[in-house]
């Protein structure tokens, strides 16, 4: 027996650009709640993103506390991009783009470091840390009066900062970083404004078969799953158990930003309580007020920064950690995951080691709420990716809380709704995402 | 000499033995083989200059546990929602190179290599995390047992989805 059928797999790859957008804006459907499958992990879809997304958004490159001495750098990534981030010679923060003016080489293959100048190891072309080009070896011999350094310097990356984060884009038309964040700074307030706050270390990286939308979207909306994926920390008795992670608020604050809030936190005040002045200064009234009651809060700042607060009962002690990570895309089905832990720079030293240790048990690389994540994420993309689902055109479901208004009575501004089981966020997120890619 | 061939002898048996009881997922048996004063941590590699050695860093700890975290990592295994090793990995650890640096009267400072071999799921590609270890070993009450262990991984980028096994 044969079965034969006339219904043909969508050759997303024959596709004009125009036709490849058309079939998104057709197929994509976030305010009913219909995200098809295929977005996960087509290579048609990723081409749109990286050139539509990752180099037109302002994307986090570091933070301040990372390059606090003059000399100091970190070499970091944006759109596939190398940059290196310095504290150059003249006091300032330059974002440089990782190439060699000369024949395009890499010019700095370190993570992080304090140099006066980079050296290129091709042909030997001498920068100073602010970008400028300072030495040609044989300059007079190969060039006679023909070659004019001014005009070689490294290619300084347009950034600004916000919190201490520093965030560059490869747009020069670009809106300015305030207008790009809106209203999430003031939830960015309270992760990184609370307090002088320092990153400990370098960030770790690792590696999982899943797209980074998947870490954005679990970010910006997904309470729901830590019942299940992070059932176990519950049955440990670590979280209460059932539904602990819905009571709070999910909140969106535009451009594809958003955060879930969780509170009131029923173990009291999570952060160190010697710097309740500190917090007082900081903020305004009703972040601290915020920050009081705050059991967790997780943003996605869009494309794919995720931040977590989150505290937990370590050894007798109610500690909080703070962590930035971003959903590095290195291809249309996997990603890098690079995350910072950050502390109360003013914070006691038994404070600081415990909120590390907490970090690291909970959302490092080898953390227990972690580790079960990264499952549905390579899962999820390797399942999208099989012809059938663009031939059955299999799509998933985002309508949760759809049935559910926004109330009025929060005091952080955005779409809020109260408590955090809702896929309002997400349905936003890939709204603000299609826009972003079948833009013309 | 002698002595030292017995010494070197009994200890790659201990790490062969432990080797065998992670690879078999004998959580409880490897817990055994720890003291209860055990410090175990996996600091971070980096890509740094030759002449700023080391290329790691301290500050950032991958794994930054004692027996009571370990122990909480063994009893989250054992629920059945402990998705990131559902259906676990198979692993094969290979440890070589086993240098024994110092020998106090009931302690030893032993270094070796680990090569590490996790198979996922269904993925016809292999995680493979190779690195350094040195651990400290002490005699409590005639048996071996793990003070300290630290790895460093030789990737600085982690190519695992996760740490959802010992190192
Ligand atoms: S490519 Fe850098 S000096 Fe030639
Ligand atoms: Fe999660």
């Amino acid at each position: 027996m044969t079965t034969t059928s006339t219904k043909q797999v969508p050759r997303l790859d024959e596709m004009t650009r125009s036709e490849l957008i058309q079939y998104l804006k057709d197929t994509v459907k976030p305010e009913e709640g219909m995200i098809p499958s295929y977005i996960f992990s087509h290579p048609k879809v990723y081409e749109l993103e990286m050139e539509k997304i990752f180099l037109k958004d302002w994307l986090f490159v570091a933070h301040k506390s990372e390059i606090p001495n003059i000399g100091d750098f970190v070499t970091r990534e944006m759109g596939g991009q190398s940059v290196i981030v310095t504290h150059g010679a003249d006091g300032e923060i330059h974002v440089l783009l990782n190439v060699c003016t000369h024949r395009g080489m890499k010019l700095c293959r370190m993570d992080n470091g304090n140099q006066k100048n980079f050296t290129c190891p091709y042909h030997g072309f001498n920068f100073k840390n602010t970008g400028d080009l300072i030495g040609i070896p044989f300059q007079k011999v190969v060039y006679g009066e023909t070659m004019d350094k001014s005009k070689m310097g490294l290619k300084e990356i347009r950034h600004d900062v916000y919190a201490d984060l520093i965030f560059a884009t490869l747009n020069s038309e670009a809106v300015s970083l305030e207008e790009f964040l809106g209203d999430i700074k003031w939830y960015l307030d309270l992760a990184f404004n609370r307090a002088e706050m320092e990153v400990v270390g370098l960030p770790q990286k690792w590696n999982v078969d899943g797209t980074w939308k998947l870490g954005s979207d679990n970010t910006i909306s997904d309470s729901y799953h830590t019942l299940v994926s992070h059932g176990s920390i519950a049955k440990l008795g670590l979280v209460p158990t059932g539904d602990y992670s819905k009571y709070g608020y999910q909140i969106y604050t535009g451009n594809g930003h958003g955060l879930n809030l969780g509170m009131p936190n029923p173990d009291g005040f999570a952060f160190p309580e010697s710097l309740i002045d500190e917090y007082k200064e900081r903020l305004n009234e009703d972040q601290y007020d915020i920050l009081k009651q705050m059991k967790n809060m997780i943003v996605c700042v869009s494309p794919n920064i995720m931040i977590l607060i989150s505290s937990m009962d370590l050894k007798g002690q109610k500690i909080s950690h703070t962590s930035l990570r971003i959903w590095k895309p290195t291809g249309p089905d996997s990603m890098e995951i690079s995350s910072w832990m950050l502390v109360e720079k003013n914070a006691t030293e038994e404070w600081k080691r415990l909120s590390e240790q907490a970090f690291t048990l909970t959302f490092g690389a080898s953390g227990i709420f972690e580790q079960d994540d990264t499952e549905n994420f390579t899962d999820i993309t390797q399942n999208s990716k099989s012809p059938y689902h663009l031939h059955e055109n299999i799509v998933f479901n985002y309508t949760m809380g759809m049935h559910q208004e926004p109330v009025e009575d929060f005091v952080g501004p955005g779409i809020v709704y109260k408590d955090k089981f809702n896929e309002a966020n997400s349905r936003a997120f890939f709204r603000n995402w299609l826009d972003q890619i079948t833009a013309e | 000499m002698h002595e030292d061939i017995i010494l070197q002898h009994e200890i790659e048996q201990w790490l062969y033995k432990e080797s065998e009881l992670l690879d078999q997922l004998n959580f409880d048996g490897w817990y055994e083989l720890l003291s209860e004063e055990i410090s175990y941590t996996m600091p971070l590699r980096i890509n740094q200059m030759e002449k700023s050695k080391p290329d790691y860093s301290e500050a950032t700890l991958l794994f930054d546990d004692d027996s009571t975290t370990l122990k909480l990592r063994i009893d989250r295994m054992k629920t059945d929602m402990a998705w990131a090793e559902l259906p676990p990995s198979r692993t094969r650890r290979n440890v070589s190179n086993v240098k024994i640096k110092e020998v106090s009267e009931n302690e030893v400072a032993v270094h070796s290599n680990l090569l590490l071999y996790r198979s996922r799921s269904t993925d016809t590609t292999a995680d493979l995390i190779s690195g350094e270890r040195k651990d400290v070993l002490r005699k409590e009450n005639g048996d071996w047992k793990l003070v300290s262990r630290w790895f460093l991984a030789d990737q600085t980028s982690l190519g695992t989805r996760n740490l959802a096994i010992f190192v």
